[in-house]
């Protein structure tokens, strides 16, 4: 398989990768490098943090189920902390996953099934259960979803009874989740949401069916009756072929190209439509040429985690405190577990605003070389440089990490230094910006890197 | 330098020179209290018995309230309040919020920020799509601070954040960034649009800081925070950026306990901090063509809690401060408290929307319907 094919498969099915691992792959046909990157993901290795001060909060809750005042406050508190601590578990498990695949499908399910909570131990049960499905059965998945107690607070399914329906599960379920907007009527959003009523939790987060508060009346739904279930809703939802098309797209925009080729979500959606196996799904994109069309490559603007978890493929970075993690984070418009809304983030051009574009082009020299991008012409000598480095890093303190500068030496060994911008970059450099860094004395392979990151090209995948 | 920016589009350049006509068109600044300010005590019906009934260790005495009317007074930390209400410069909307009101901050702080129903989950927040039918740059709307709320974010264009403008200034603007782009790129779909938002991005951030540059405020601040930002917004003011609205934000609001210390420390900070912005712009001969709008997610319940705080209610007052209101005072009446809704809390009178939609179409004399996506009447405050 062509190098420049495996980088484009890795940018988009994980975050970049190092030179040996890419001369590895490219003796490998197409098959058996999709097939490679598939049959690592087979497992899921659930992530998680330590949770055990919690399950001591409620075990000391007195009356039965229900926790007191004071052990829910207690519970909040740590709640919050933990989540801080699942963030950052998460963004690290990213730096490095055991399932590669797995774990990109899982930060785009986290966009697709969008949720948010504040108990911990019902939105770490909740990203482990995109997890577990990421890779599987749709139509299981769908159901797995509406049963998790972080999305029946989140989208008020609890608030859903027999003689008051709540609609926001059933509207979100159709509009968001698998048919999207305008494929289904105002009566069918109400049918669905009489088919929701009694779902709910227990504490402890275990999905509790209230038999009494369920509406179990006869409903009309998609144009079929009959007492219909939450699960039975799913099922007839995916018999819908709108169902398959709609999945198909988002997953498109993501992986492949945010302008839709009709014809290519016609094909994925015949596939998909077939068994509902994302899995299958996933290895017919990935095996398709037009994957691989040039209109494709690098031509996807990095999301924050893309952006940040792909520096650190390059050049692992150590942040000093969670802290600062998080705040890059919110600074750049994308925070894990915190989702802007129920439709999610945008993505796109819309990561970029005036704030935002200045960031993403400074951050590389901010975290890795304190803040300074070499400019040294050739010919000249600039005996200023650590001087003006020390005056930047000054200036820039906030951003206080560790690099690890010697990993990317011994990674880049073999790469010369006039071949390191195909490592860095998925697109090709502009010609007034090749010819610009051409008129640059080459420092080090380490100051050409930096400048490389920061120009925008080094924004796309 | 000059030959690679000769191709850029030419409104990209434009607003690089320094606009130092004096134009007259109108400046907003939104203050944000987060949180949830408890409204009750701050603007107090003092000769309400059911006032008293209802929070008999949280409620003012008399005797410390700043007095308005006979009936109605500020909270005590409110006393630079009362000197502009005395100057005619302060216009209290009471009973303000919107129907079935949400009593969670994050939506609540949504609804308020988009301008939506109740029921609706807007992605775009109202000053946000001012800018998109209206902007011809980003820094139309600037926000103190260092990332923007869901209010500045439109559907096409977003404002900018910034707390300070040599700072913004120096991260944005590097040789390096100048000399790497090329016209040419300018048309490519998404690595295009990264280039023009960079060049944007340069061109206001130098923009923002050549020109507020030139003023220098000799008006003395509060040491706090919020005052900052005022102080902040009062130089950008000043010094004539084209920016049409700044948003500001106080928070710490969340009383559920310890009400009485917390409201006298935040409402003081809020109190003085303004006076001091309304003085360096009246110095300055700018508060003329400005004017202050502050609200809060929601209010608080009128029981007060076990807790001597109280916990999340709805209605709540808005304080509108300029120099030429037309009806400064109370715009309306203070609630009777006799008259609240099946959970004990305030019903509201006016639809904060028809609030926005006064400013938009009175003081910034847009069409305000385009921006809140649908008719609201609008008030006469101004």
């Amino acid at each position: 398989m062509e190098i420049p094919h495996i980088q484009h498969l890795y940018r988009r099915a994980g975050f970049g990768m190092l030179p040996e691992m890419l001369k590895k792959l490219s003796a490998k046909s197409r098959k058996d490098v999709v097939e490679d990157l598939l049959e690592h993901s087979k497992n899921t290795t659930p992530l998680e943090v330590d949770i055990s001060e919690l399950k001591a909060v409620y075990d000391s809750a007195v009356s039965g189920d229900v926790p007191t005042k004071e052990a829910r406050q207690e519970f909040q508190k740590i709640s919050r902390q933990k989540q801080i601590d699942l963030n950052v578990a998460w963004i690290h498990r990213l730096i490095a996953p055991k399932e590669l695949l797995r774990e990109k499908m899982t930060l785009f399910w986290a966009n697709h099934f969008v949720c948010e909570d504040n108990n911990i131990v019902y939105i770490q049960n909740f990203n482990n259960t995109l997890r577990k499905h990421a890779l599987g059965n749709f139509g299981t998945f769908v159901k797995a979803v509406s049963k998790e107690a972080a999305m029946i607070k989140y989208l008020n399914t609890k608030q859903n009874r027999k003689q008051r329906p709540n609609e926001n599960f059933a509207r979100e379920l159709m509009e968001l989740f698998t048919l999207g907007v305008g494929n289904y009527s105002e009566k069918d959003v109400k049918e669905c949401a009489r088919a929701f009523t009694g779902y709910s939790h227990d504490f402890p987060g275990r999905f509790v069916f209230r038999k009494r508060q369920h509406d179990d009346g006869e409903k009309s739904f998609l144009g079929q009756t009959g007492h219909f279930s939450g699960d039975d809703v799913i099922d007839i939802i995916l018999k819908q072929k709108q169902c398959a098309k709609f999945v198909c797209e988002k997953v498109y925009a993501y992986f492949v190209n945010d302008v839709i080729d009709e014809n290519h979500i016609d094909e994925l959606a015949e596939v998909f439509y077939k068994d509902y196996n994302i899995e299958n799904l996933m290895r017919h994109i990935f095996m398709s040429d037009w994957f691989y069309n040039k209109s494709n490559i690098g031509t996807k603007i990095k999301s924050p985690i893309e952006f940040l978890v792909g520096i650190t493929i390059l050049v692992p970075i150590e942040f000093n405190s969670p802290k600062q993690l998080l705040y890059l984070q919110k600074l750049l418009g994308q925070m894990l577990l915190r989702p802007p809304n129920v439709a999610g983030w945008k993505g796109g051009k819309n990561w970029i605003d005036s704030n935002t574009i200045v960031l993403r082009l400074r951050l590389p020299s901010l975290l890795l070389n304190g803040g300074y991008i070499s400019k040294t012409p050739i010919g000249e000598q600039d005996p200023f440089i650590e001087k003006k480095k020390e005056a930047f890093k000054k200036a820039f303190k906030k951003v206080n990490v560790k690099s690890n500068w010697a990993y990317f030496r011994s990674h880049f060994k073999m790469v010369e230094i006039h071949e390191l911008e195909q490592y860095v970059l998925a697109c090709k450099l502009n010609p007034v910006a090749k010819e610009y860094l051409r008129g640059l004395k080459k420092v080090s392979k380490q100051e050409y890197c930096i400048q490389l990151m920061s120009l925008p090209e080094y924004q796309m995948c | 330098m000059a030959s690679s920016l000769f191709f850029v589009p030419s409104f990209v350049r434009a607003f690089e020179k320094v606009a130092s006509s004096k134009l007259g068109y109108k400046r907003l600044v939104i203050v944000q209290l987060s949180g949830g300010n408890d409204g009750l005590n701050t603007v107090v019906p003092f000769r309400n018995d059911l006032y008293y009934k209802e929070r008999p260790t949280l409620g003012l005495a008399p005797k410390d309230i700043v007095k308005l009317t006979d009936e109605v007074g500020l909270h005590p930390s409110l006393t630079p309040l009362k000197r502009l209400y005395d100057s005619g410069y302060l216009s209290i909307i009471n009973n303000v919020g919107y129907p079935n009101p949400n009593r969670s901050h994050f939506r609540s702080m949504d609804i308020w920020q988009t301008a939506s129903n109740s029921n609706e989950y807007l992605q775009s927040g109202w000053v946000g799509r001012f800018l998109d039918e209206y902007a011809t740059h980003p820094h139309w709307a600037i926000e103190i601070d260092e990332s923007l709320s869901l209010a500045m974010k439109g559907n096409r264009l977003n404002a900018i954040a910034t707390q300070d403008s040599k700072a913004l200034y120096n991260l944005s603007n590097d040789p390096f960034f100048d000399r790497v782009h090329n016209s040419a790129h300018l048309s490519e779909h998404n690595l295009g649009y990264l280039y023009k938002s960079m060049i944007a991005a340069e061109s206001s951030a130098k923009y923002i800081y050549e020109t507020s540059k030139t003023v220098s405020s000799k008006k003395e601040y509060p040491q706090n925070s919020f005052a900052k930002q005022l102080k902040t917004t009062a130089q950008f003011i000043n010094s004539y950026l084209d920016t049409r609205v700044y948003y500001t934000s106080l928070s710490g609001f969340d009383t559920h306990v310890n009400q009485l210390n917390t409201q006298k420390r935040l409402l003081g900070i809020y109190a003085n901090s303004i006076e001091a912005f309304v003085e360096d712009l009246k110095a300055n001969n700018t508060f003329k063509d400005t004017l202050i709008l502050t609200f809060s997610e929601f209010g608080r319940r009128v029981k007060q809690n076990a807790s001597v705080g109280t916990d999340h209610g709805t209605a709540n007052n808005v304080f509108v401060i300029a120099e030429n209101l037309n009806k400064p005072g109370l715009y309306n009446d203070i609630a009777g408290l006799d008259d609240l809704d099946n959970n004990g809390d305030l019903k509201f009178e006016i639809d904060f929307r028809a609030i926005y939609a006064t400013v938009l179409g009175k003081w910034l004399q847009v069409n305000d319907e385009k921006v809140l996506n649908r008719s609201f009447k609008s008030l006469n405050f101004i």
